[in-house]
């Protein structure tokens, strides 16, 4: 389903995100992207949904090569991609529950479609209450609960996380992590950048580590346990 | 479109609006206060054009003829400077006409009587001229006449009145065109740092998906309420001030020429609308368009 090839990302400033990396996943795979701060991670991540792009090499998902895409095609894309970001990305001057109707607004679905599936997908991730506040009135993890309702809204092919348990206690962290999971049975195929050790030894999946812009590990099952 | 209906894309601006308030409220005062001052550069341009206009339309050659013609002659004189290049109308004062005119002016009936029967006045033509610029050689021709004695036209004064209105138009068309370049400036600026304020949110929509057109409806259609609202307000305040400023002209300095077309009026209020919508509408489409590259 991904695959990408000889990926090298070296931004405008010099930093050498990613030095070359190949990389393969399968349709309904459930992978772990670990390694230390500033490995690379977020970059990855980010050019899976082409919000960067490569500097050399190719990114492609389902046969596209997101590198080459037009301005117009990206939409078309990312629509099948739902995304946890690690700064939630909402829009601040929408509600919780416009902020992940938008998702389906774009889509082009009926007001009735989106307002049943809103409502739905908030129950689901407990924000059932919060409906009419705006983002600001949020605390970090309920913020994080709506990014989460809204990329998995449109029951995307992909869903790709960075650190989307990051704000959240334990219990809520688990329930978000039962939610991939369950997501991903159902044919999802997942990527989550993470931290949170305990959660990655406890999945038992797919393990690949990033350091210095490099994939140093990949494994199934566990991480090893440095530096994580 | 991907999306279905007029009305989200209505309702999205419309909320907008709404929960940027202070922000709309500060880009409508922008849109009223340049609109505003463009209107009355408008009405200034009108108004110079018209003073220029009546000043010059006020032009007349006095041509006094001699004392022996006949009536038949008088007529065929008065054909021959019509056919003249330039000439708008001529008209005939006889020397009894005159004489009556002053007598009604003087407000006594006896002056012929006063004088001993004997009428002072010549005959006269008066010439107005399609132009004040052609009045210079309508006089020279008429002076070459057989049966012209003397030809006045405000010699001297007519070239300082040609150059007078000459500038009055040119300045009126550059205050126009100075206020509407700072008005275009200002609202394009004002929009601008409206949409850049939310380039964060347009960014998002692309990042969840949303297409370009998707995205940049509703900020066109908030921007070309803005404009809309924006104008509104300036049309107000500038017809308002410019019928009261008109009912004090014609009250009182009554000698002033004023321009009190009631179409004109309107057409110019329409035309800031246009303006207003046209400017908020292309202002905020081109803003966005630079955020949509992500």
């Amino acid at each position: 389903m991904i695959k990408v090839k000889n990926v090298s990302k070296i931004y405008p400033n010099g930093a050498r995100a990613l030095l070359n990396i190949n990389l393969e996943i399968a349709k309904g795979e459930f992978v772990f992207l670990v390694g230390p701060s500033g490995a690379g991670k977020s970059t990855l991540i980010k050019l899976l949904y082409r919000e960067e792009t490569a500097t050399r090499g190719q990114v492609i998902i389902n046969n596209t090569n997101l590198m080459r895409l037009k301005s117009r095609q990206i939409p078309m894309v990312r629509r099948n991609i739902g995304v946890i970001f690690q700064d939630f990305k909402l829009l601040p001057n929408k509600t919780v529950f416009e902020n992940i109707a938008f998702a389906q607004q774009v889509l082009g679905k009926s007001k009735k479609e989106i307002k049943e599936n809103t409502l739905s997908i908030m129950e689901l991730v407990g924000l059932a209450g919060k409906r009419g506040s705006f983002p600001s009135e949020l605390s970090g993890g309920e913020q994080q609960r709506v990014c989460v309702a809204r990329a998995l809204i449109n029951r995307p092919n992909l869903l790709i996380a960075d650190e989307p348990t990051g704000n959240l206690d334990l219990e809520t962290a688990w329930g978000i992590m039962e939610l991939l999971d369950q997501v991903n049975k159902y044919g999802t195929t997942v990527i989550m950048a993470t931290h949170a050790l305990h959660i990655v030894e406890k999945m038992k999946k797919r393990v690949i580590r990033v350091e210095a812009g490099k994939i140093t590990e990949d494994s199934m099952g566990r991480a090893s346990t440095s530096g994580i | 479109m991907a999306f279905n209906s007029a009305g989200y894309i209505l309702s999205q601006a419309l909320v907008s609006l709404r929960r940027n308030i202070w922000l709309s409220i500060a880009s409508i005062l922008t849109v009223m206060t340049s609109l505003t001052l463009l209107g009355c550069a408008i009405f200034f341009l009108a108004n110079t054009s018209y003073i220029a206009q009546t000043f010059e339309s006020q032009v007349e050659i006095a041509v006094f003829l001699n004392e022996d013609l006949e009536k038949g002659q008088l007529e065929e004189l008065q054909g021959r400077v019509k056919q003249l290049e330039g000439v708008a109308t001529v008209t005939l004062t006889t020397k009894e006409q005159a004489i009556t005119e002053f007598q009604g002016s003087m407000g006594t009936g006896t002056l012929l009587e006063d004088l001993g029967g004997i009428n002072p006045f010549p005959d006269k033509l008066t010439i107005t001229a399609t132009d004040a610029r052609l009045v210079e050689g309508i006089a020279s021709r008429v002076t070459g006449i057989s049966g012209v004695n003397k030809v006045r036209y405000g010699q001297g004064i007519l070239e300082k009145l040609i150059m007078f209105t000459h500038w009055l138009r040119w300045i009126g068309i550059g205050v126009v065109a100075a206020f509407s370049f700072a008005s275009l400036l200002l609202i394009s600026l004002n929009i601008k740092t409206n949409v850049n304020s939310r380039e964060k949110e347009i960014q998002i929509m692309r990042l969840v998906g949303a297409s370009n057109t998707f995205i940049r409806w509703p900020f066109l259609i908030e921007g070309l309420l803005i404009g809309l609202l924006g104008a509104l307000l300036a049309i107000a305040v500038v017809g308002i001030g410019y019928t009261w400023l008109l009912q004090y002209i014609i009250t009182t300095l009554t000698f002033m020429p004023v321009v009190a077309n009631q179409q004109f009026i309107i057409n110019v209020l329409l035309l800031m609308i246009l303006s207003g919508i046209t400017m908020g509408a292309l202002a905020s489409a081109f803003s966005v368009r630079k955020f949509l590259n992500i």
